[in-house]
């Protein structure tokens, strides 16, 4: 058995000759919620994405629930159905309805069968509040109600870890909230979460840990309290005192 | 406090008002709608006089049949079996009548959205395809043997149309998921291919497959000379195809795919159920261009010896009897092209219609 549900060391990633990440050491434990922040264009994205293998890596190890990420199929295809993500810009096929947006992956990723990914697909939209859209087309809902499918999306497939890439920059302030509240739901109940974000309002309520990345490094780590209030380093008390206004 | 509510514009409904605000606003709204008023009149009566009121229908009366005379549709009615089932035959064309329906039933129950998955489609165009084949070629339970020399007119037309389009269209989509392959060699090889199939004139490559190919092929790859033609066409319209397709694939966003591969979604998924119905969807109204052109392409294998219905068109009027009735001929042949054409374009609107309120 793996002790982290994360285990990072030595990661190097490069864009051309852009060095993106350099030398991430990180492991993040069961049913913890990692919150990563740092100014745009730190690789906070690049890393989360890393993770499911969107992206690839140089060098260094990254496994994920004991599983080498990297460009073995038969691995990714195990860790993908185990490890959920959600992104920026929700990215829900506009072709299909709501629901067949839930039940499809469902029985294309695990072969489940519709009546049974259905039942499943329903059941997540309710918890997500949004099980009275399920006949409609994301293009008729609001950015809020889209990430929440999203969620639910995800959620149906009983993933062990769920990825957030800033998953309520492209909402408007009004619907970022009722997002953030479901997450909370969701660490609460003891997912592991990966959460890209700049809602330091949704680290204090229930990050275990926070990093904080600038230029492709891990500049500072530790509990929310220490990150707010007693930060050590120039970045990050540089970029504390922005998100807090 | 109340305030008082004004009362509504004078109503500006009812036929005389919806007249004068889109034909008689101004004064020179007002000039032209007259010209075009006359001319359109003068044309219609011209066109009306000559078709309808000054026409000669039955060939009993062909010898009325003269320059002055209105449009002769005698010619129809003597040859118009010529036109529509070419050198079929005449005993035998309830045949091609019902062959030609086959594939008509066929490409209208393709048209309809509940037929759209990957098992019902193929199994669809077999029977459809096979219904023809056996009805027009014949040769068993009695019916006369008729081989694909004999073939003609308008169902060899819908054939030719019909099968490019479905050999054509599944050629295209793998075309364009080659091109756009991750392995380099892939890529480019189907680019080259592409290019160099858009570089050649139907013609040309319709040529090659009737005649040259015969003599670089063993016979039992043959296959018959209609069957050659059509997938060279085939290839030629997945060309050009694959190239509106690719464009549809890039017009969807990264994140479709990003998002189809994190819930860990299958690479056949990915391209089936996400990509490329949204592909399609993107490209509707250039695939539809693409259909329409092709159909009217068809009349290009006559060079080749095939009697679709443009030939024999030509052919109906190519004694010396019906000689001068080439107008009425040529309008019945437009006709003809101009329903299918029209119903392909019209169902193209519908499709988009559809896919635009999303239920598609």
């Amino acid at each position: 058995m793996h002790d982290a549900a994360i285990s990072i060391r030595g990661l190097e990633k490069y864009y051309g000759d852009f060095h993106a990440l350099k030398n991430i050491n990180l492991e993040v434990p069961d049913k913890q919620t990692l919150v990563i922040c740092g100014p745009s264009g730190s690789g906070k994205s690049t890393l989360i994405r890393c993770m499911n293998g969107l992206e690839s890596y140089r060098l260094g190890t990254l496994n994920v629930l004991g599983l080498p990420v990297g460009d073995d199929t038969k691995v990714m295809d195990q860790v993908r159905k185990r490890v959920g993500m959600v992104f920026q810009s929700f990215n829900l096929f506009p072709h299909l309805t709501i629901l067949e947006n839930c039940v499809l992956p469902q029985v294309r990723a695990l072969g489940r069968d519709r009546t049974a990914a259905t039942l499943e697909a329903m059941d997540q939209l309710k918890k997500m509040h949004v099980e009275i859209h399920a006949e409609k087309y994301p293009d008729q809902l609001s950015g809020g109600q889209q990430q929440r499918v999203a969620l639910a999306r995800a959620l149906a497939l009983k993933p062990e870890i769920m990825l957030f890439d800033e998953p309520t920059s492209a909402l408007d302030p009004e619907m970022i909230s009722e997002v953030l509240e479901v997450m909370q739901d969701l660490a609460r109940a003891d997912m592991t979460i990966v959460c890209v974000t700049h809602e330091m309002g949704f680290a204090k309520a229930v990050a275990d840990r926070v990093i904080l990345m600038a230029q492709g490094e891990i500049v500072e780590e530790g509990t929310p309290e220490q990150m707010f209030s007693n930060p050590q380093h120039q970045v990050t008390k540089d970029f504390m005192a922005v998100v807090n206004g | 406090m109340t305030i008082e509510a004004l009362a509504p514009p004078p109503s500006a409904t009812g036929p005389a008002a919806w007249l004068r605000k889109h034909f008689f606003a101004t004064w020179y709204d007002t000039m032209f709608s007259l010209v075009f008023a006359v001319l359109i009149y003068l044309a219609l009566k011209a066109f009306i006089g000559w078709a309808f009121v000054d026409a000669i229908w039955r060939v009993e009366n062909k010898h009325l049949c003269t320059h002055d005379a209105g449009a002769c549709w005698a010619v129809i009615e003597s040859r118009g079996r010529l036109i529509l089932f070419g050198l079929y035959p005449y005993e035998e064309q309830w045949r091609s009548t019902l062959a030609c329906l086959a594939v008509i039933v066929t490409i209208a129950l393709s048209c309809l959205p509940s037929f759209w998955s990957i098992r019902r489609l193929p199994i669809l165009w077999v029977a459809g395809f096979t219904t023809f084949v056996l009805l027009m070629r014949g040769g068993f339970a009695g019916l006369e043997l008729v081989t694909s020399e004999q073939w003609g007119g308008l169902s060899l037309t819908i054939f030719i149309f019909s099968g490019v389009f479905v050999i054509g269209m599944p050629l295209a989509v793998l075309f364009a998921l080659a091109r756009r392959s991750s392995l380099p060699v892939i890529a480019k090889s189907f680019g080259f291919f592409i290019d160099i199939v858009r570089s050649l004139p139907l013609l040309t490559l319709l040529f090659a497959a009737a005649v040259v190919v015969p003599l670089l092929v063993p016979d039992w790859l043959q296959g018959n000379k209609l069957m050659r033609v059509v997938i060279a066409f085939a290839i030629f319209f997945a060309a050009y195809q694959a190239e509106i397709i690719r464009a549809g694939l890039q017009s969807t966003s990264q994140g479709q795919e990003e998002a189809a591969v994190a819930l860990g979604m299958p690479y056949w998924s990915l391209v089936i159920d996400i990509l490329l119905p949204q592909a399609f969807r993107n490209t509707l109204p250039s695939t539809i261009n693409q259909a329409v052109i092709t159909f009217k392409e068809t009349s290009i294998v006559t060079i080749i010896g095939f009697f679709e219905v443009m030939a024999s068109g030509n052919a109906a009027i190519g004694t010396g009897e019906w000689g001068n009735q080439y107008v009425e001929v040529y309008v019945f042949l437009a006709l003809i092209y101009f329903v299918f054409v029209f119903g392909l374009s019209r169902y193209g609107a519908w499709l988009e219609t559809r896919m635009r309120l999303g239920h598609a």
